[in-house]
């Protein structure tokens, strides 16, 4: 094995240059230049972010474990439709929300940061799961391969914490995208669980 | 398959042919070959019905071991063969015997270094391909142990004064030796 | 016959590559497959994998054996329970630590909840792929009901850590019982659901029946076990050919089928959950009273030099794990057979000539798991 620990973001030298271009940014204004709107009105602003809070289009970006619980939570029990999320786009060029549940490796990022640069903004990042926190179980010394969380590559907005997580932490980390984007939180619908169930 | 008769070629292509207590250690059978006896051992195995269940390699001292397992549908006969690396450390392929070979051959590549003579396609599978030289299953100085450390001690025999202790088996570079039951 | 790579890098100009790539709709994982097509036919299959690699062998070497079963969970986790059970079964066969009987009953009765469950979620996920978008519901639902049992007891939904060395972590109570006993009943009931639903269906036979034929030969050769080799009409499961814990006092058929199609091995996991069902009832049946760990089980577990293999039936087919002490309490080498290795290395060689929605068809049959491929 190499003598010197391989630097786990020596991904690509593609990847550096997001890092470098994303750096201290927030997601949705970056240093590319997304020519800001001729004319800004508050009015429609706070109509659009309100349209795009509650009808968020995830991108089908399950890598592990984390992605089973993704599943389901898009069923019948967790149901994520009833806060617009269903909707899983396979395409990252008709999804807004890159929901990152599983652990990246060395060999996933480019493909990672590709898919992220190709979804049209304004796009916003859920980090699902201890592995694309920080690492999670593998951030250990034997590690060669695991890139030790996903915000080290792109912009991350929530963070979901778990191993995994419970679909209801997700539906919490939608919530609170959503009330990132909006500026407040919705009472309706809650999760109520039948009696009996 | 008539496990005797197998077990009679065995005999006649490998440097040792041992039993083992399948219920501590989960194998019937420990075959010790030499690499250049490896590829006429998996054809016979194919020919008598058993299926390649594992190909994987241990980083000992004198050099790299190759352990293949084999399994048997009908009946229940665990193989374990094992075969050390040459010199430069190559091992002939079986891929185009057992072509489930061929991904295991290339981990063990991708993990341990170790090159397959004759492998049709020998790129890295698991780690990316710039990884090439990382090897990172193979041990530090400080941590590697030799072959014999590894290897099932024979028990220890009743502490009676004039007992013997079990000889300790002697090992070579290319052969071991069939260690004594006591 | 081995992917003919020469082909795919010449310049041929009637066919084109094209890349199934990590992220594809399918929920199988990130698996990359490169198809060189001929027009809608696959010529030649190249599948690139390692983009789930996470090191778990090298971990291994790193750590007490003792504490390397979370990691156990997360290579399947689906399976979870099942690659506990193997290496918990693994270090007390090492170490010479007798599990109390009553453990032995509550690791069958929950490996086989688990097997259940990794089932339902194949089978929906399997038709969501073809195109059917109604089955996943349901199948969901009722894995719901098995993680709710299992959660009670295990502590988590999916990646179980519930086996220890000598024994389990929580006893089983009567909740779990009466629990497990009311969803034997309701699944029961379901089944018939679900072959009204989807098995006679008409377009679920076009796309399975003779695709991806496999036979015994092919799968000596590849390592192929499970339920694609029981499909080919071989039965061999590790619960009968290698009996391991209790499994040799339950009554169970090992269902087979008959061409080795991906119809052959879509009923075989089909009633392979029948017949799971069966061994929990007789399980509960016989749960004996007693303690839920071994009697002593040091804190640090050395495990005596040598070499040791514990296989086990996992829901895709033979695990196996490989160990190699040196005497220590932290393994020199462990290597983790997965199923799924063998039975994606197939493909090249099934999937050739066949169509591109075949070839969909053929890789959801294999029930592939990708993290358990790159461990």
């Amino acid at each position: 094995m190499a003598e010197q620990k391989k630097s786990l973001l020596n991904v690509h030298s593609y990847t550096k240059e997001c890092i470098e271009r994303y750096d201290g940014a927030s997601p949705q204004r970056t240093k590319i230049s997304e020519a800001p709107p001729l004319i800004r009105m508050k009015l429609s602003d706070a109509i659009f972010d309100l349209c795009r809070a509650n009808s968020l289009w995830p991108l089908t970006f399950g890598l592990s474990c984390c992605a089973i619980e993704m599943m389901c939570c898009g069923m019948a029990r967790f149901d994520l439709a009833r806060y617009g999320a269903e909707v899983f786009r396979p395409s990252p060029r008709q999804s807004d929300l890159m929901i990152v549940a599983g652990t990246v490796n060395r060999k996933m990022a480019p493909a990672l940061v590709t898919l992220y640069e190709q979804m049209p903004a304004p796009r916003y990042v859920i980090a699902m799961g201890n592995c694309a926190v920080a690492g999670g179980p593998f951030d250990v010394e034997a590690n060669y391969d695991v890139v030790l969380g996903v915000d080290k590559l792109i912009p991350v907005d929530v963070y979901i914490p778990g191993c995994p997580p419970r679909p209801e932490a997700l539906i919490e980390g939608i919530l609170q995208l959503q009330e990132k984007i909006t500026g407040k939180r919705f009472p309706f619908p809650q999760n109520k669980m039948p009696e009996g169930a | 398959m008539d496990i005797n008769q197998v077990k009679k070629q065995w005999q006649e292509l490998s440097t040792a042919v041992e039993d083992v207590e399948y219920a501590v250690s989960g194998h019937d059978y420990n075959v010790c070959l030499e690499c250049d006896k490896v590829r006429d051992f998996a054809t016979l195995m194919l020919d008598e019905g058993f299926y390649l269940v594992d190909l994987m390699a241990v980083h000992v001292t004198p050099a790299i071991e190759v352990v293949y397992q084999f399994a048997h549908f009908e009946t229940r006969c665990r193989v374990l063969a094992r075969a050390f690396v040459d010199d430069k450390v190559e091992m002939p392929t079986i891929s185009d015997i057992y072509q489930g070979a061929n991904w295991h051959e290339r981990e063990t590549r991708d993990f341990h270094g170790v090159v397959f003579i004759g492998h049709p396609y020998l790129k890295p599978l698991i780690l990316p391909e710039e990884d090439v030289d990382l090897k990172p299953l193979l041990k530090a100085e400080a941590k590697l142990k030799d072959v014999d450390a590894v290897r099932r001690k024979p028990p220890e025999p009743a502490p009676a004064p004039k007992a013997k202790p079990a000889p300790k088996p002697e090992v070579k570079p290319a052969a071991v030796k069939s260690q004594e039951q006591s | 016959m081995s992917m003919d790579v020469k082909a795919l890098e010449d310049d041929r100009h009637h066919r084109y590559v094209l890349n199934m790539g990590p992220q594809h709709p399918s929920t199988h994982g990130v698996l990359r497959v490169l198809l060189e097509l001929e027009g809608e036919y696959a010529m030649n299959l190249l599948p690139v994998l390692g983009y789930g690699h996470r090191c778990h062998e090298k971990i291994a070497e790193f750590k007490p054996a003792k504490s390397f079963m979370p990691n156990t969970a997360r290579m399947d986790y689906l399976g979870a329970l099942i690659y506990n059970h193997g290496f918990a079964q693994l270090l007390e066969k090492a170490a010479g630590i007798e599990v109390p009987e009553r453990v032995e009953y509550i690791r069958v009765i929950t490996s086989e909840l688990n097997r259940i469950q990794s089932h339902l979620l194949w089978y929906g996920a399997y038709l969501l792929d073809l195109g059917a978008f109604t089955p996943i519901m349901y199948s969901f639902d009722d894995r719901e009901h098995i993680l709710d049992i299992l959660e009670d007891v295990t502590g988590s939904r999916l990646t179980y850590c519930y086996f220890r060395v000598g024994g389990v972590s929580k006893d089983i109570d009567e909740k779990f019982v009466t629990g497990t006993r009311a969803f034997i009943k309701r699944l029961r009931s379901r089944f018939p659901m679900y072959e009204d639903l989807v098995n006679g269906n008409i377009i679920l036979q076009k796309r399975l029946i003779d695709v991806g034929e496999l036979t015994p030969h092919i799968c000596a050769r590849y390592g192929i076990t499970g339920p694609l080799l029981r499909g080919t009409g071989v039965a061999y499961d590790m619960r009968r050919a290698e009996p391991y814990s209790i499994y040799s006092k339950f009554d169970f058929e090992i269902p087979t089928g008959t061409k080795g199609d991906c119809m052959a091995s879509f009923m075989v996991r089909f009633h392979e959950m029948e017949q799971s069902l069966r061994i929990i009832e007789q399980a509960l049946d016989g749960l004996p009273e007693g303690p839920i760990m071994a009697a002593k089980v040091p804190k640090k577990l050395k495990i005596p030099a040598g070499d040791y293999n514990s296989s086990v039936e996992a829901p895709r087919g033979e695990l196996s794990y490989y160990l190699v002490s040196d005497g220590s309490d932290v393994p020199y080498r462990l290597k983790v057979r997965t199923p799924s290795y063998s039975n994606l290395s197939v493909i090249p060689e099934m999937c050739q000539g066949m169509l591109l929605s075949d070839v969909v068809s053929a890789m959801g049959a294999l029930d592939l798991v990708i993290p358990e491929i790159d461990r």
